[in-house]
């Protein structure tokens, strides 16, 4: 992993918690990908997303997140996002991940968030 | 025609194909990827030859390699199974696509000694191509994706421009402005690491680099980099940009990458330009707020109204050069019915020399109420100025005790202009008899005395240097041209207040349009 960038995830009742810390870009949206993927592939469909200790984003980061909100798509899963800086909210706003995914200010707002819009689970 | 023996009625069974076949269409053009179109492929040949094994591969653009749709798992670099089967007991087809990438199919029949039978190949033909459609479909969506992104991130590029031209100006930000523009520089153009570093004086006075916490750049870095550097003051900002990201592996950096580098540079040397003003304007604002308090407190020092003494007129000017001047006069009626008549020039004008003078205003007021005489009071006064100027601050001055019934003055000059005493004969002597100027050297100076009596009709001008020195826009001074001590001896029928009048519009006629250089002060005194 990259020196620069590291997560940590959990599993809470059900649903998929990744906080990142660092640079979001080839190596870290690689990162965060392939930790969706291995619970994805165990059943996860409720993914929230932390990005509080990341105040950086670039393209090809971002491009693993629009990735994530379409594999989620396709089986009527969610993504929601938390802890946003706010020049990370305006790009991920302009980049128009929010026409997929939600935003909240923590991780509680966001956990709250699937239980008052209950995801398809499969 | 060799025929699949499909155990139901012609009739039944070709609508049957034909439903499955629709069926199959409408499915395969629902995919959205590759591995889907995969799947519903696969789906789509079991549908209509259920004994029937299908490998959908796949070659991405560029690619050498195939791969497994199904799994994704590697299917080396040229299956021979792609190649058309002589027995027909397996179809293949092979497909290579406008963007480089390449689909193959493998169905083999394992239908126990089946070959592959005409119906059967029209069939798989025909999925063949509807495949073909659905992959074209799937390669014009990923495309108009992409198109989408792009212009989504050159719209997030200029409008992360505008946002950090506005927070680069911020005031009291928490990130530095070259450090803020570092970050938005890295994430705008997809490098992967960056650097400021700035040096000024032949040193290296700061290394920022993103992400933070690296060694400065190594040769490696920049290779490919792009860089753009600015001075501000002494201090060169050089950025350095390196490492630019893709999904596909490393790439180069583009002309407007370094037109967005170029541009945030500017923007945090415009802020830094900003910074520097604004620093500038609030000293000073700081500066003309003291500056107006010391002229309150001056103006509360210099006399608003000169003592009536029987027998005397006395009259007195003080026009400082700048809001608060260095310059310092009075006239002061002592308990004993005696007058303190005094003059001194701070060396320096502003608020340090206005500061002394009010060390040497309350000095001299505590001094004379407690009856100290005049030289040991001289000699205090040094003491004081010493223990309160800096080193190069000093106070040139002129004290003189009047007794108004005899005439008497007895008067010390700490080094200042010359005191006028104009005689009932007509003739100018001076007073100059003191010593050194106050605060100049911090020891008990032996201060001389002088001691005269003012006759009737007897002038005693004292003055400061902002008269003599005046100088007019060819830099020549008042006194090479107009010699005070003439100008004042000739003035003999004039009253105090016409005497300072007239001296003040000599003053004018003789400097012009050129600024006062120095605080202009003088006291006149008459004995009638």
């Amino acid at each position: 992993m990259d020196q620069h960038f590291s997560l940590t995830s959990e599993v809470r009742d059900g649903r998929l918690i990744i906080t990142t810390s660092g640079y979001v870009n080839n190596v870290g949206g690689e990162t965060i990908a392939k930790e969706f993927d291995r619970h994805f592939a165990e059943g996860a469909r409720e993914i929230i997303i932390n990005l509080a200790a990341s105040q950086v984003v670039n393209s090809v980061g971002m491009s693993f997140l629009i990735e994530i909100i379409e594999r989620l798509e396709e089986v009527k899963g969610r993504l929601v996002f938390a802890g946003l800086d706010p020049a990370v909210e305006k790009m991920l706003a302009i980049m128009g991940l929010f026409r997929f995914a939600g935003k909240e200010s923590t991780v509680e707002d966001a956990v709250n968030s699937f239980t008052k819009t209950p995801t398809h689970r499969r | 025609m060799k025929q699949r023996g499909i155990d139901l009625a012609p009739a039944e069974g070709g609508r049957h194909h034909i439903d499955a076949v629709a069926e199959s269409y409408r499915l395969l053009r629902l995919a959205s990827s590759v591995r889907d179109l995969g799947a519903q492929f696969t789906s789509a040949v079991s549908r209509m030859l259920p004994q029937a094994h299908t490998l959908l591969l796949f070659r991405p653009a560029g690619g050498a390699l195939w791969e497994n749709t199904a799994d994704g798992t590697p299917a080396g670099s040229g299956p021979g199974i792609l190649s058309p089967s002589e027995e027909r007991t397996a179809y293949n087809a092979l497909r290579t696509f406008p963007d480089g990438s390449s689909l193959g199919v493998v169905v083999e029949n394992h239908e126990p000694g089946g070959p592959i039978v005409d119906d059967d190949l029209v069939s798989l033909e025909l999925l063949t191509a509807f495949m073909e459609s659905a992959y074209q479909e799937i390669l014009h969506r990923r495309q108009e994706k992409d198109l989408i992104f792009s212009l989504n991130h050159r719209l997030l590029q200029l409008n992360s421009l505008i946002d950090t031209g506005i927070e680069v100006s911020r005031f009291g930000g928490i990130i530095p402005p070259h450090q803020l523009a570092l970050q938005r520089a890295a994430s705008l153009t997809n490098a992967s690491r960056g650097w400021v570093t700035v040096s000024g004086n032949g040193r290296i006075i700061e290394t920022v680099s993103f992400p933070p916490g690296m060694e400065g750049p190594s040769p490696r870095d920049r290779l490919g980099s792009i860089a753009t550097s600015f001075s501000f003051g002494e201090c060169t900002y050089a950025f350095l940009l390196s490492g630019k990201e893709s999904r596909n592996g490393a790439h180069m950096f583009e002309g407007t990458d370094q037109m967005l580098l170029d541009a945030l540079a500017r923007q945090v040397h415009a802020s830094l330009e900003n910074r520097y003003l604004h620093a500038q304007a609030l000293e000073m604002q700081r500066m003309e707020q003291d500056v107006a308090v010391a002229a309150s407190i001056q103006k509360r020092i210099l006399p608003t109204d000169l003592p009536h003494i029987a027998g005397y007129e006395v009259e007195g000017v003080n026009i400082p050069s700048r809001s608060v001047g260095g310059d310092y006069y009075d006239c002061i009626p002592l308990a004993d019915g005696r007058l303190a008549l005094v003059i001194a020039d701070v060396a320096g004008k502003g608020v340090p020399a206005a500061l002394l003078v009010s060390s040497l205003h309350a000095s001299l007021a505590a001094y004379l109420e407690s009856g100290t005489p005049l030289v040991p009071l001289m000699q205090r006064l040094n003491r004081v100025i010493c223990h309160a100027a800096t080193d190069d601050k000093f106070i040139t001055a002129f004290l003189g005790l009047l007794t108004p019934s005899t005439g008497e003055l007895h008067s010390v000059n700490a080094g200042h202009n010359p005191v006028y005493w104009r005689r009932g004969n007509g003739t100018v002597d001076e007073l100059i008899k003191g010593g050194v100027p106050l605060g100049m050297l911090d020891m008990d100076f032996p201060y001389e005395e002088d001691r005269i009596v003012i006759q009737a009709g007897e002038h005693v001008l004292l003055y400061t240097d902002g008269i003599t020195e005046a100088q007019n826009e060819q830099s020549q001074l008042f006194d090479s041209d107009v010699p005070l001590k003439e100008f004042f001896r000739r003035q003999n029928r004039s009253t105090p207040r016409d005497f300072i009048d007239e001296l003040l519009a000599s003053l004018k006629r003789f400097t012009g349009d050129a600024p006062q250089s120095d605080d202009i002060t003088a006291l006149h005194l008459v004995r009638r």
